[in-house]
């Protein structure tokens, strides 16, 4: 296990630029590299792994620098968005490619392929082709290689997102329980948000060749520093407002900001509780399962509330026209 | 610049093409420009000469009607394979591969014995057509050679056109012609390009058979360089017409590479259309027809010579007889190429395998750089790899005998060894690279996370997976090796005789039975290679 650190690094094309000031995934964190399609997240990915040249900056593995290190001397385990398993060797064969390598003798290659085969739940199928098995199992074989070699560094680039819907959040919970099993430094690239959330120790969102904002996932979810973490985590409300004596009020819906002056403040749809009142006037409403998401407007701005339907103070058939809007959790954007 | 140790295993490959490729191209360039000092004195004295001029003109003008034939005779074809599935495609298939591997000294023979002046076709039909000793047989020879060439890389990418943008098209009102003409043909015609010119590279530098078909007097520059050192010993003629050669060959090279980076491109599109399977009605529908026939032409076209040649070999004083065989076989010496037959088939044979050995060893560390580096002057690189493919056998030939006559090396089976592998890489070079292009970057990075070093990660994970071209490029080494006639011809003293040059002595003399009784032996060795590469079935060109 180590701690991977990565110190103002810098690579840059034609018309692309990545810059990392700073970046670390402590001993054993799960750590999310989250984003767009074309923030960076891949190519720091592959920055760790050493496929990669950063033009400045350092790669650090526990303070030491890993600049020069071929990708073959970092003690890495990678596992790729279409899984990478060589097609001309079977299930075995790709699991024991780097012991193997390491020159193990057979006895001991054999013994960490079985234990390799059993974390992922593929015992049986040793010797079979990857063409031979489903994406899922394709999945758990490429998981299994890039751990039986006991990495220090496990890098996972988009791995889940050629599966279907629901073997994706299986798959999901079963890497975060393998990371947890082994205790192994983990570095985890996707454009899933809940995916993200889901699996993360701490999560960095990327946007443009930059990290925005690093934090633990309820932390980045409820208080987002910048617009770009808010909107890209799920459905915001962002208000511009005028501060004064630490209030900042839009209609009689009022914020404690604690300073004066232009504040921009961003809440939830499921921080917004309704009431009977006065406050916002319902424009439209539409049914989810099991929740209501409304569209309430309070002088010139829309909001967006979003509830359990058990949690409204009055049936769905009799929404009044105006309601009483409360906000209990919210931060302040840069 | 610091070069890594693990890079220099390519200086090994890159020495055999500077000694066997470049130092004799330069002698060449130097005994053509060079008289105490530079003079374009031969260069311009063959082309103001007539007869030289004549042939060069004859040359391009060849190779341009070869060209069109090949066309006219593969375009239908690669229609046909892209659209349809029918019966006794995966027959009419395998039989396009023939030409691939079939020497051409044996292809003319197959032709003289057809047309020729007692052939089989003038006599059932009574007439000498004159494809002999004229230009209509070599550009039938030609179109022979290539037009597989054409069904292969049209039909390929037009089955990636997406059939939404013909439909797309349809729906807007264009329909026949217009279709094809405004749709279907640009999006093919890089094919179509690429193709042509691979031919007409192929046509202009051809040998063997303006020698053995056309005769003197319808010699290509390739004929006429061999007759000016061979027979008039004249080297400064001979240099000054490789050069005038060289220089047009790399013309036409560059379109060629060109007009391939556009098919690549293009190739790359994964949308598959499965042809279509034909039904009953089909068959008795215009499309059958089209279908049928020209699956008979291609049928008779290219078994045509092949049986001749097999026909006339069984057959002595007009019965069936083993008598050819025995006499080519039991003839102890035979003066006329002062060997055996049998040290014939040997020497056929080991430089066959040597060549595969060979050629492979310079085509693999270069594909390898070419694949895995990045380096400034990469395309460059390129280039001056692909270099011999532009460069024609009898050049070598004339280089070799400049530079390596006086060394220990000549006249021994290695210079003919080296030559044979100079012809041949370049064509393992290409299968080899089409075949690792194919492989996923991902396999190679996953395989360095492993711990595996660069070297290893190729060996293990790479080249397994590209086995299927280097064998695919192996047997085309082995079969232009066994087919090779005018290098040969030039470096080998007698008892290094092959069984190409033989059947060509056979021919001179007019021995048209043990030629084919020899030729028919080739025939077998060539159906080996075509066996093998049937069974893998890559893509190569």
């Amino acid at each position: 296990m180590v701690r991977v650190e990565l110190k103002g690094v810098l690579k840059g094309w034609e018309d692309f630029k990545l810059t990392v000031d700073h970046l670390e995934a402590r001993d054993g964190e799960f750590l999310t590299l989250l984003g767009p399609s074309g923030c960076g997240k891949t190519t720091t990915l592959r920055i760790i792994a050493g496929f990669e040249k950063p033009e400045r900056g350092e790669i650090l593995f526990d303070g030491k620098r890993v600049n020069d290190l071929p990708p073959y001397e970092r003690g890495i385990g990678i596992v790729f968005q279409d899984y990478a398993l060589f097609p001309h060797m079977t299930v075995f064969k790709n699991i024991a490619f780097g012991l193997e390598m390491k020159r193990l003798p057979k006895a001991e290659i054999e013994r960490r392929v079985r234990w390799a085969l059993e974390l992922v739940g593929l015992e049986g199928l040793e010797n079979r082709y990857p063409e031979q098995l489903s994406g899922g199992q394709q999945q758990r074989v490429a998981l299994a290689r890039a751990l039986v070699v006991e990495p220090d560094v496990l890098l996972l680039d988009e791995p889940l997102s050629n599966l279907d819907a629901k073997i994706r959040e299986r798959l999901r919970g079963e890497i975060k329980r393998i990371q947890r099993e082994l205790g192994i430094t983990t570095v985890y690239v996707t454009h899933d948000q809940e995916e993200a959330m889901a699996v993360s120790d701490r999560i960095a969102v990327m946007n443009v060749g930059r990290v925005e904002q690093v934090g633990k996932p309820l932390e980045l979810y409820y208080r987002p520093r910048t617009e770009f973490v808010a909107r890209f985590l799920g459905l915001s409300n962002i208000l511009e407002l005028k501060a004064e004596n630490g209030k900042a009020c839009l209609g009689g819906l009022c914020f404690d900001v604690g300073r004066d002056g232009k504040v921009r403040v961003f809440f939830r749809p499921e921080s917004v509780h309704v009431k009977p009142g006065d406050t916002a006037e319902v424009i439209d409403h539409e049914l989810l399962p099991g929740r209501i998401r409304l569209r309430l407007k309070i002088e010139d701005e829309v909001i967006l509330a979003e509830r359990f339907l058990d949690e409204l103070p009055f049936p769905v058939e009799e929404l009044p026209a105006r309601v009483g809007v409360e906000v209990r959790s919210f931060s302040i954007l840069e | 610049m610091r070069i890594k140790p693990s890079k220099l295993f390519l200086l090994v490959p890159l020495a055999f093409m500077v000694i066997f490729f470049y130092v004799p191209l330069v002698s060449i360039l130097k005994t053509g420009l060079w008289e105490n000092g530079f003079t374009l004195k031969y260069i311009s004295s063959v082309l103001t000469n007539d007869y030289h001029r004549r042939v060069i003109l004859f040359t391009i003008g060849q190779a341009v009607a070869s060209t069109l034939l090949t066309l006219a005779l593969g375009l239908p074809g690669a229609y046909i394979f892209a659209r349809y599935d029918f019966p006794g495609k995966g027959i009419i298939k395998a039989i396009l591969t023939v030409p691939f591997v079939m020497p051409s000294v044996m292809v003319a023979l197959g032709y003289i014995l057809l047309f020729g002046k007692s052939g089989f076709v003038t006599q059932l039909i009574g007439r000498d057509l004159g494809i002999i000793y004229s230009w209509k047989g070599i550009l039938l020879a030609h179109a022979f050679y290539n037009f597989p060439i054409v069904i292969r890389m049209v039909s390929s990418l037009w089955q990636r056109v997406n059939p939404h943008y013909e439909e797309a098209a349809m729906a807007l009102g264009a329909r026949g012609w217009t279709l094809f003409r405004r749709v279907t043909l640009p999006m093919i015609s890089p094919a179509i390009f690429a193709s042509a010119m691979l031919t007409f590279v192929f046509c202009f530098l051809s040998f063997s058979i303006p020698l053995i078909i056309g005769g003197y007097r319808y010699a290509t520059i390739e004929v006429d360089i061999f007759t000016s050192i061979m027979v008039l010993l004249d080297f400064k003629t001979g240099s000054a017409l490789a050069i005038i050669q060289i220089i047009l060959s790399m013309v036409f090279m560059y379109l060629y590479l060109r007009a391939l980076d556009a098919y690549a491109k293009r190739e790359e599109q994964r949308v598959f259309r499965k042809p279509r399977p034909f039904t009953r009605r089909d068959w008795v529908s215009p499309k059958g027809l089209l279908v049928g026939v020209y699956s008979a032409i291609v049928f008779l076209f290219i078994v045509s010579p092949l049986l001749a040649v097999l026909y006339d070999s069984l057959h002595f004083n007009n019965a069936w007889s083993l008598e050819w065989y025995r006499r080519v076989f039991s003839t102890e010496y035979n003066p006329m190429f002062g060997a055996t037959t049998l040290d014939a088939v040997r020497n056929s044979l080991t430089f066959g395998l040597a060549t595969i050995i060979l050629s492979v060893l310079v085509a693999l560390p270069i594909a390898y750089a070419l694949h895995r580096w990045n380096f400034r002057g990469k395309r460059l690189f390129d280039v001056l790899v692909m270099l011999p493919l532009a460069s024609s056998a009898i050049t070598l030939g004339l280089g070799y005998i400049k530079v390596f006559s006086g060394t220990p090396l000549y006249f021994t089976a290695w210079i003919i060894i080296a030559a044979h592998t100079i012809i041949a890489y370049p064509f393992v070079l290409r299968a080899v690279s089409t075949s690792l292009k194919k492989i996923r970057p991902n396999l190679w990075e996953a395989a360095l996370s492993l711990g595996a070093r660069e070297w290893k990660a190729f060996l293990r994970v790479e080249l397994p997976l590209a086995i299927g071209g280097v064998i695919v490029g192996a047997i085309f080494a082995f079969a232009m090796s066994i087919a090779e006639l005018g290098a040969t011809y030039m470096l080998a003293k007698p008892e290094y005789t092959t069984m190409t040059v033989a059947i060509y002595k056979f021919l001179g003399a007019r021995q048209f039975g043990s030629a084919s009784a020899l030729a028919v032996l080739l025939m077998a060795v060539s159906m080996v290679g075509f066996l093998i590469i049937e069974r893998i079935g890559e893509e190569v060109w």
